[in-house]
């Protein structure tokens, strides 16, 4: 991999930035839901960390697991609100 | 080392804390938290470049949620 720029190290830490902004907010928040929407958050800062470093297969078999997961616990959520 | 190594170091450490000290004592709520330091430790495999453990734990974490789904779906059904 060649010598990144300037302002791509700042995007690269924007996006580390954006991904444990999710992590403490799922930690923190006491909704199921809000949960599940700040682990989608992480999964939106990871993603672009994925495909800068090459891996676009990587990113596209992420991309179908990171929902898959969500609708499972999204069952169970629906199943404790009843 | 790489940015995505220590944002991977610092999610592994806090969804590990709250995972285990959650703020409401609930297993749903425990599974979810689970998710947070998954994506800490993929972070790491990723600054280490190991494609195939990216790929593995990825699928396995997947695996281990819909199981353990199933478990507290069963066991609050008793």
């Amino acid at each position: 991999m060649g010598r990144r720029g300037r302002g791509m190290n700042t995007l690269l830490l924007l996006f580390c930035a954006i991904a444990l902004i999710g992590g403490l907010y799922a930690g923190y928040a006491r909704d199921p839901y809000a949960k599940l929407i700040a682990i989608g958050i992480i999964g939106g800062g990871i993603m672009p960390l994925i495909i800068v470093r090459g891996y676009v297969d990587v990113a596209a078999a992420l991309a179908l697991i990171i929902p898959l997961s969500t609708i499972f616990v999204l069952q169970l959520c629906k199943k404790g609100a009843e | 080392m790489s940015p995505e190594f220590f944002a991977g170091l610092i999610l592994l450490i806090i969804g590990t804390w709250v995972t285990a000290f959650p703020r409401d004592r609930e297993y749903l709520t425990r599974l979810i938290n689970l998710e947070i330091p998954a994506f800490g430790l993929l972070l790491v495999a990723l600054s280490f470049d190991e494609t195939l453990a990216l790929l593995t734990f990825i699928a396995v974490s997947t695996l281990t949620t819909f199981v353990l789904v199933l478990l507290i779906e069963r066991r609050s059904q008793e």
